[in-house]
């Protein structure tokens, strides 16, 4: 070994002694109060993610800045360019495409029960994405937007492709969003044709599975699946990905349809997050108009 | 090396790992930087640093990851710790020679990750996550572990033979 070594080369032996109680604290209070410990340290770890938030972005700006001049000046000029704006406007009309198919779904079967009006309810605010989240366990992905600009936790996120993920964690600057294609995210969806409904979760292997689907339904490869709008945080509609594989769950009792996300999470820079949706009292729920007065529904 | 040194290249590789490098994903897997960080200076400097060190980083990746609060913070000082007492037992402390207690902490605490993580959710998924995650990792880890241990060793913690 050339060299030489210097243990406790960092601190005196007086502060470490401190380092240690402290830390040994920190462990028994993690490990006995787990909630308490976490409401400590997102109380203490709140100003100092603004903090560290400040070299993040920079950071991020300074690699957006390198991949902008990468992709502009040294590959391919102005193909590039025109690829990527080709790429937006791709992205924009298939949204655009899914949210009128949609439309036209609804239409068809409830033209004669309620007038559909175009949904002008969804306030969206724009964010970028910083950074990624530094475990591979938990896919998220870092914002620029946070508390000060009125998000909150479990608000979804989506693009005009579809949707994204879910606001797990925020601070005054930034907040940290669970992607769909991580494990521990759940949405109910449904199959855009058949209106079969199903929870999509993601999987270890970064894909996304659709569960609990009917074992009747006529679910088949190429289907559309789009959220149903029953859980909080996301518009009915919005494009969640595409069938690609449907196969019988483990225990027969469902299927199970593996679904290709519409959204490219490996190449996400823009998200828009879902700040309010319109709420049940103000607009003639499509899913009340369904159940019509009668004996069981009487009328109010 | 100073605790301000030590401070800012924290910070500024934790920054660069979030941001630059969350694209460095091979196998669609990227490689813990804190974590390798963590166990070499517990590796060369003792238990005490790996475990401050480690404290420091895991409560950085803490902040910005979207599981629960306090495990990284956890894991990686006691990843940290636990590198320091492996190395006081290990006479062969060549950098070639780093990954065997990187590999062995990652894998620990990516234990942990699996536990933390997949509980609940069936048999098929914690075999998907050890076969998808905790072993492309593992195998990672180690290989970042020979690079960084090689500049660690010639440029930040040792001082020149006199």
């Amino acid at each position: 070994m050339r060299g030489r070594f210097r243990p406790g080369v960092f601190w005196g032996s007086g502060v470490k002694r401190v380092s240690v109680a402290v830390l040994a604290v920190a462990f028994v209070v993690f490990a006995l109060l787990p909630q308490q410990s976490q409401f400590l340290f997102h109380t203490i770890g709140g100003p100092l993610a603004d903090l560290v938030a400040i070299p993040v972005k920079g950071m991020a700006t300074l690699d957006r800045t390198l991949r902008e001049w990468w992709v502009q000046y040294i590959a391919l000029q102005g193909l590039a360019q025109q690829n990527r704006e080709l790429r937006e406007t791709v992205q924009q009309l298939r949204g655009e495409v899914n949210r009128l198919r949609e439309q036209t779904y609804m239409a068809e079967r409830l033209a004669s029960l309620l007038e559909f009006q175009k949904d002008k309810s969804v306030r969206t605010v724009a964010a970028r994405v910083i950074g990624r989240s530094a475990s591979n366990w938990y896919q998220g992905v870092i914002l620029n937007k946070g508390e000060e600009d009125g998000i909150r936790e479990q608000m979804g996120v989506m693009t005009p492709a579809g949707v994204v993920g879910r606001i797990v964690r925020i601070s005054g600057s930034t907040s940290i969003a669970l992607l769909t294609i991580d494990p521990n995210v759940a949405i109910t969806g449904i199959v855009q044709r058949t209106r079969d409904e199903g929870m999509v979760q993601g999987t270890s292997q970064g894909l996304v599975r659709m569960k609990y689907i009917p074992p009747l339904s006529p679910v088949k490869t190429g289907d559309a699946v789009v959220t149903s709008g029953l859980t909080g945080g996301f518009p009915r509609g919005v494009l969640i990905g595409e069938v690609v594989r449907v196969e019988e769950s483990e225990d027969g009792l469902f299927r199970t349809a593996e679904i290709e996300p519409a959204v490219k999470f490996r190449r996400l820079d823009e998200v828009l997050i879902v700040v309010s949706l319109r709420s049940p009292e103000a607009v003639p729920s499509l899913d009340h108009a369904l159940i019509a007065p009668g004996p069981q529904n009487p009328a109010p | 090396m100073k605790i301000s040194v030590l401070t800012l290249l924290t910070l500024f590789l934790f920054s660069f790992q979030i941001s630059m490098l969350s694209s460095f994903n091979p196998f669609g897997i990227q490689p813990d930087f804190c974590l390798v960080i963590a166990c070499l200076i517990g590796f060369r400097t003792g238990p005490v640093s790996g475990l401050i060190v480690g404290f420091g980083l895991g409560f950085l990746q803490d902040l910005f990851s979207a599981g629960p609060f306090g495990l990284h913070t956890l894991t990686k000082a006691g990843v940290g710790f636990l590198a320091g007492v492996f190395a006081r037992n290990f006479s062969n402390r060549e950098p070639h020679t780093a990954f065997v207690p990187v590999m062995a902490c990652s894998a620990l605490s990516a234990v942990v990750f699996l536990l933390s993580s997949r509980m609940g959710m069936g048999l098929g998924e914690m075999l998907d996550g050890f076969s998808f995650i905790l072993l492309p990792q593992v195998v990672l880890d180690g290989l970042v572990a020979i690079v960084a241990n090689w500049i660690f060793v010639r440029w930040l913690v040792e001082a020149p033979t006199p």
